[in-house]
């Protein structure tokens, strides 16, 4: 396969999630008017916030949509609710998939083989579950996935629980699983901090998909 | 008239999707290109096109439902005047897809108890092995139609003519089933809704492709004597069109071909060609597809001759022969069918013969092939070879899939399913290797891994 060039962000600060779904829109929009524009990677944190994929129940939200303390963002990705906050790693990914395989399913799957890769890099044992996307170690999520796609064009990606308050998932039923129980990579190994794992998702991300990064 | 919106397939392995929103209401305007609804796989969401600009104007299957990949699940019109009809013409389907299946609504509605649902189930199975016994053509339409009257107004029909009646806007309890007791069958929703019979479906039956319209001739005109344009005696003139085959296929004098056959095993092909036949995929779209793949990976077999030497084209287009009722012939080009799914193929497949038989097609649906496909297989030829058409640098014949006993490496005998194919080539441009690696690699793809066709 012909390395492909990406773009790519990774801001040190929080990031607005508004702010950066509108980014990923406008990237996902250039590839949907002209294939040859480049595929867009960002890594980074936001401040804490609820998601809600359009097939989401409101139900497995626990506290008000009114509630002015937490901000909820309904968008354009598969899954159930979920939650962002600094302290979890998101990435996401705008890929044209028509440059790899145009099959969600095989997208999904490669989603969890990077994130497995990643977190076997710090020395943390975690698997997929059939029919329970996402990475999990024993039976904690570690790891949650979220994909839109328009014209094969993906968009939003995944997230990694590094040292996050895991509190906050207590306030919706995360992915719709009830008493689903959550993880820190943290929790697993000491050592590490999450410039350390930016690098890696960065790195294998890199592999994975033959890119050549620009950053911009 | 009104587009059909079909369930995508979001991966090779989706059998069906289900239908998380529409992002549209019936009535509003769409623009080519915008969304209109959301289908999700799993943890992934995709988006759902509008192929061209009008209104939506029905919604066959609710935000929430499950459908087979290509399923219509929606109704597209052109002209805002057009909405009203096609949702009058739907308002039934509409209800029936949201309350499930229509037997059961039936018998819930005259509160028979489960027994006799289950009896009924019974006898319209045995009604299916009769039909397809084949009943006696002799058979009395008026006969059947008394007998139809008989049988009180509940309708029965089978289950495909159920789904293209909601597919095409047809109310059932207007047709006349031709089917035993009055039984409503595919035919039967088809001739309602004033459409020829089973033309989509001519030479895709058994055998493993059509040049749809080869042997309509033959069918439509029985009372002619024998297959030919003119009375004996008789010198006919040329057609337009048969001046140009003839032209192209003198032209293939002064190019120097040469032919390498292959015999590949389709057992597996056929197994996954009835899976996928039911979501209308044709054989000729999953060939096409199987030599589109191959040629991504043998560009040499998909150049032609120029006079400055090799010439790459751009773009993999497939166009594949089709012989034409009143004479000649003409290859609708399949535009970069790597790009295209399984299902979209298919359906643009018949909507390009379904054009060419109407001589509807603008010069590059049928000028821009890279390379042809000629299959006579629906005839059960065992083998032939084709002549080059100008402009590109091979063309490959398929014949008829045949039972055929074989000798196997490990010395065991079997009987498998084998189709000849022998390619006709440029030799200036491309040589025996090329092309007997190509027909290698087809073979492989075809012989083991039928499913990475879909996408």
């Amino acid at each position: 396969m012909d390395n492909r060039t990406a773009i790519i962000k990774q801001p040190d600060n929080i990031s607005s999630f508004n702010d950066v779904y509108k980014l990923q829109k406008q990237y996902q929009q250039a590839l949907i008017l002209d294939k040859s524009n480049p595929d867009f990677i960002w890594i980074g944190e936001h401040q804490l916030c609820y998601t809600l994929g359009r097939g989401s129940n409101y139900d497995n939200l626990l506290f008000s949509l009114n509630d002015s303390r937490y901000d909820v963002f309904k968008i354009d990705r598969g899954g159930e609710v979920t939650c962002h906050m600094p302290g979890q790693l998101v990435t996401y990914l705008v890929l044209d998939l028509k440059n790899f395989n145009k099959d969600l399913n095989w997208y999904l799957r490669k989603v969890e083989e990077i994130i497995i890769k990643i977190l076997e890099t710090f020395n943390i044992n975690c698997q997929s579950r059939k029919g329970f996307t996402g990475v999990w170690v024993g039976n904690k999520k570690i790891a949650s996935i979220g994909i839109g796609c328009k014209r094969w064009i993906t968009i939003n990606g995944f997230s990694i629980n590094i040292n996050c308050e895991l509190e906050n998932f207590n306030k919706i039923v995360p992915c719709g699983i009830e008493n689903c129980l959550m993880a820190n990579m943290i929790d697993y190994n000491k050592n590490l901090n999450i410039q350390e794992v930016k690098r890696i998702v960065k790195k294998i991300i890199q592999e994975e998909f033959n890119f050549d990064f620009v950053s911009k | 008239m009104s587009h059909e919106i079909f369930m995508p397939a979001l991966s090779s392995t989706m059998t069906e999707g289900k239908i998380v929103e529409w992002l549209k209401n019936p009535g509003d305007k769409v623009e080519r290109g915008e969304s209109v609804l959301v289908v999700e796989s799993d943890k992934a969401d995709m988006d759902v096109e509008s192929f061209q600009d009008g209104y939506l104007a029905a919604v066959l299957m609710p935000a929430g439902s499950t459908a087979p990949v290509g399923e219509t699940i929606g109704l597209i019109v052109e002209n805002e005047d057009e909405i009203t009809s096609v949702q009058e013409q739907n308002k039934g389907n509409q209800q029936e897809v949201s309350s499930s299946d229509q037997l059961e609504l039936v018998s819930n509605k005259t509160e028979e108890k489960p027994i006799a649902q289950n009896e009924i189930v019974e006898k319209q199975e045995k009604e299916v092995v009769l039909k397809s016994e084949k009943a006696d053509p002799s058979f009395n339409s008026d006969q059947i139609n008394a007998a139809t009257n008989n049988v009180s107004s509940r309708i029965i029909a089978s289950p495909r003519a159920k789904k293209l009646a909601s597919q095409m806007g047809v109310d059932l309890a207007k047709v006349h089933g031709s089917g035993p007791h009055g039984r409503i069958q595919a035919d039967d929703i088809l001739k309602a809704n004033g459409q020829p019979v089973s033309i989509p479906w001519i030479g895709e039956g058994d055998s493993p492709a059509s040049i749809p319209g080869a042997n309509l001739g033959v069918k439509i005109k029985p009372e002619t004597s024998g297959n030919s344009f003119g009375n004996p005696g008789e010198t006919v003139q040329f057609n337009t069109l048969q001046k140009a085959v003839n032209k192209n296929m003198e032209s293939s004098l002064d190019v120097p071909c040469f032919r390498v056959g292959y015999s590949i095993n389709t057992d597996k092909l056929d197994n996954f060609y009835k899976k996928v036949k039911q979501n209308g995929v044709t054989m000729t779209a999953l060939l096409v597809k199987a030599v589109a793949k191959t040629l991504k990976k043998h560009p040499q077999v998909n150049s032609s001759f120029s006079e400055n030497g090799i010439s790459y084209p751009e773009n993999i287009n497939i166009a594949v022969a089709v012989a034409m009722e009143d004479g000649g012939l003409i290859t609708p080009v399949l535009k970069e069918p790597c790009n295209t799914d399984l299902f979209e193929l298919s359906r643009e497949w018949k909507d390009l013969v379904k054009r060419s038989r109407s001589k509807q097609l603008e010069p590059d649906e049928y000028s821009t092939g890279t390379f042809t496909l000629s299959n006579l297989g629906m005839f059960g030829v065992d083998r032939f070879d084709a002549i080059l058409p100008p402009g590109t640098g091979a063309i490959l014949a398929i014949a008829s899939s045949k039972p055929t006993v074989v000798a196997n490496s490990d010395g065991s005998i079997s009987v498998n399913k084998i189709m000849q194919v022998n390619l006709t080539a440029d030799h200036r441009v491309i040589y025996g290797a090329d092309g007997a690696s190509f027909l290698k690699d087809l073979a492989s793809l075809i012989e083991n891994e039928p499913e990475n066709l879909v996408s």
